[in-house]
């Protein structure tokens, strides 16, 4: 094993939030700030110890809001800055969040989500925050939210959120949970060759900021890091696109806040990944994250007792998949939300669905455990007639 | 010898600011009566010649609105009345 | 020729005509404090990152300064100053902020970025006072001043921001105020030169909000004020307890030189990449 290589080919059998590690590690992470919270502690942990040897910085900082700000920081220092935590950790970081999405900030969020609320079971996966992370900070805003299914899932999304991140110049969040970062399963790393990585693009040097266009563009203006005689200014009090503060003008306050909205919501059918097994079906499974593994064994139990069932599932819950799960709704005479929460995108998913299907939401038998296939099998039962 | 030069539209004016005729050891500078543009009254230089080129109000001025020039080839022209 | 504008113009955005600061603010002297640093050491607007948070002292550098600059969250620009720093270790990395947004909301970024010894400057312009939002009690408000939040004057006791510091293991710590332009001069080019956390602590007059409230008057009233007050540290120590009460006790703290941070890590990353 290479002691500086960014790309550890090979198999192995590992926990998520190994791989999530090694995810970064590859996608060209140059920056890592965090402050220890379970479930997401063995991601800084095993940082801590890899990046350095592939020329990166870690930095355990003093607090959550520390870890964030630090990260933005070293984002527009021109580095590919990554912070993880769990639930609480988000909660405070939810102002500076605001901050990176209004300064147009590439920036990797990772949640190992656990049982909320507060303290909670630090050690459980609920997948409780998926409303937190796009809605947690004041203000209108667009995220993008990736959630895998699998320590696999926790390898390759990490990639794509980095990619994602220096793309659109937003931060992207990670959403795993405390089963799928402390469960171990088989990760294949492909060759280094194999891994596409993106970088923001920058300004050509010379031009006056008056000149150019650093932010508000919904194409993707290019970030004017600091440090190259730029002269960039970055606020996150409104500001037109030269970055300068203006708190007079409502076009500048129209732009400020629909631009970086627009930026993502334009190029959403390149954001969003859905992955579907519902081809014919009645009955469709909509879930995210690793209550999916149980849906797919319900549909299994259900095709094999003569149902036709399938699956839908939302690698991709922001921005959110809209115009899917609308097209999905009019091929199926149920719907059955499966979150491993009290229905928190339920409302969202209803509301593109309800006016083509039966929508119905079936959270976990018990909280803190996944739902059982067979739980959610009984359940389709008593849905269809 | 020193040559004063009163930026006087950035000046915020004598009546709340005035920190230049405070700083000043020679009352160089002294209340204009007269409003610049934002309507602040700035000072004026009572008699340049007094001036020792100290800069206390140039460095001490908030708002850039003073410039002294210490050892001023113009000044040492054009004044008067002031050996060496 | 006449002057037609000032030297420092060259140092500012060609777009930014003014100061917003009240007639008679300190920062103004601050600004200037700063800027004849940076011409003393002959260095340039783009060996520099501002970083600055949220209150009027946190307007010296934006939108004024013609370099990179970042105008972070409230309390939050030492944490953005860390990764900056640990991203460009070549770049001075100057944090300009006020007393309420470093000591009071961003304390705990204050003490660990001086213990860790994050090579930063940090221009801490105490004024006492939430200025920006009415003249709310600050951290540093003297106790018994009536404030807008302490109607029945203020119970508690004021923070000593050097002493803290320098207990937090910050290299180089010092205070002065804006009636000590050239002596804050000088430490701030000793701060920029020190390859460490340095702190200069600048104690700035408000007359509209702390001027008001303990009852001190004017600009020129404040800076008498100042005057009047101030003892330099060395002379301080020979004094008893009685004698510097009220006192504004000035000067050059703590200079030493201890391992940095980004140099530490930049030379770490050196050693286990090679090896």
């Amino acid at each position: 094993m290479g002691k500086g290589k960014r790309v550890l080919t090979g198999t192995y059998f590992e926990m998520g939030n190994w791989a999530c590690a090694e995810g970064a590690i590859a996608a060209g992470c140059e920056f890592v700030a965090g402050y220890p919270i379970t479930p997401a502690s063995e991601i800084i942990n095993r940082l801590a110890q890899r990046l350095p040897l592939t020329g990166g910085t870690l930095l355990q900082t003093e607090d959550e809001i520390s870890a964030i700000c630090s990260a933005i920081g070293a984002s527009w220092a021109g580095c590919k800055a990554l912070t993880a935590t769990s639930g609480p950790g988000i909660s405070l970081m939810q102002e500076n969040i605001g901050f990176a999405v209004a300064t147009e900030t590439p920036l990797v969020i990772v949640d190992v989500q656990r049982l909320g609320p507060s303290t909670g079971v630090p050690s459980v996966g609920l997948t409780a925050d998926i409303v937190q992370v796009a809605r947690g900070s004041h203000g209108d805003y667009q995220i993008i939210a990736l959630c895998p299914e699998s320590p696999q899932e926790m390898f390759d999304l990490t990639i794509r959120a980095f990619n994602l991140a220096e793309r659109y110049r937003v931060p992207v969040f990670l959403m795993a949970d405390g089963f799928i970062g402390h469960m171990r399963e088989q990760i294949v790393i492909p060759d280094e060759d194999r891994i596409e990585i993106e970088h923001r693009t920058i300004p050509e040097p010379g031009i006056a900021p008056m000149e150019r266009q650093d932010f508000l563009d919904v194409t993707v203006a290019p970030m004017p890091v600091f440090g190259r005689g730029l002269k960039a200014h970055v606020t996150s009090s409104c500001h037109d696109e030269h970055g300068m503060r203006n708190l007079s003008d409502p076009e500048i306050m129209h732009r400020y806040i629909s631009a970086p909205i627009d930026k993502i919501l334009i190029h959403r059918d390149d954001i969003i990944q859905i992955e579907t097994d519902c081809e014919g079906v009645d009955v469709v499974m909509v879930s995210y994250g690793t209550v999916s593994r149980s849906a797919r064994a319900a549909a299994r139990l259900a095709q094999a007792d003569g149902l036709k069932v399938g699956t839908f599932r939302m690698l991709t819950c922001w921005p959110f998949p809209d115009k899917e799960i609308r097209q999905m709704s009019e091929c199926v005479d149920y719907m059955l939300v499966l979150e491993n929460n009290k229905g928190q995108l339920y409302p969202y998913i209803k509301a593109e669905a309800a006016h083509a299907c039966q929508v119905e939401f079936l959270g976990p038998q018990t909280l803190g455990q996944i739902h059982d296939p067979h739980y959610i099998l009984s359940h389709i039962k008593e849905m269809i007639p | 010898m020193a040559k004063i030069t009163l930026l006087t539209d950035s000046c915020k004016g004598v009546e709340d600011c005035g920190i230049c005729i405070f700083v000043c050891p020679k009352h160089v500078l002294i209340e204009s009566g007269e409003m610049n543009e934002a309507g602040y009254l700035p000072p004026t230089v009572r008699d340049e010649t007094l001036c020792t080129g100290c800069e206390n109000c140039m460095i001490s001025c908030p708002d850039f609105a003073i410039v002294v020039e210490k050892d001023s080839q113009e000044a040492s022209d054009t004044g008067g009345g002031r050996d060496g | 020729m006449s002057v037609s504008a000032h030297p420092y113009r060259r140092y500012m955005r060609e777009h930014v005509r003014g100061t917003t600061t009240c007639p008679g603010c300190g920062n103004g002297i601050i600004t200037q404090a700063i800027l004849r640093a940076i011409e003393e050491l002959g260095q340039d607007m783009d060996d520099f990152v501002f970083v600055s948070g949220i209150g009027c002292a946190s307007w010296i550098p934006s939108p004024l300064f013609a370099a990179d600059t970042l105008h972070t969250t409230h309390g939050r620009p030492i944490a953005f100053a860390t990764g900056l720093k640990l991203g460009l270790p070549g770049k001075n990395i100057m944090v300009i902020s006020g007393d309420g947004d470093l000591a009071a909301i961003g304390g705990n970024h204050l003490i660990h970025a001086a213990r860790r010894n994050i090579g930063l400057t940090v221009i801490l312009v105490n004024n006492g006072i939430y200025g920006m939002t009415g003249g709310q009690t600050a951290p540093t408000t003297p106790r018994g001043v009536t404030t807008i939040t302490s109607p029945y004057g203020s119970l508690e006791h004021p923070f000593d921001i050097c002493a803290m510091v320098a207990a937090a293991g910050a290299p180089y710590v010092a205070r002065w105020t804006t009636y000590h332009p050239r002596q804050m001069t000088r430490s701030i080019t000793k701060a920029l030169q020190k390859n460490g956390f340095a702190l200069v602590e600048a104690i700035s007059q408000c007359p509209v909000q702390f001027g008001r409230a303990a009852k001190l008057g004017k600009a020129i009233d404040m800076l008498k004020y100042y005057k009047s007050k101030s003892v330099n540290w060395k002379r301080a120590r020979d004094l008893g307890e009685e004698e510097l009460r009220g006192k504004i006790i000035v000067g050059e703290f703590v200079d030493m030189e201890k391992p940095e941070l980004a140099s530490q890590w930049t030379r770490l990353k050196e050693e286990l990449m090679e090896g």
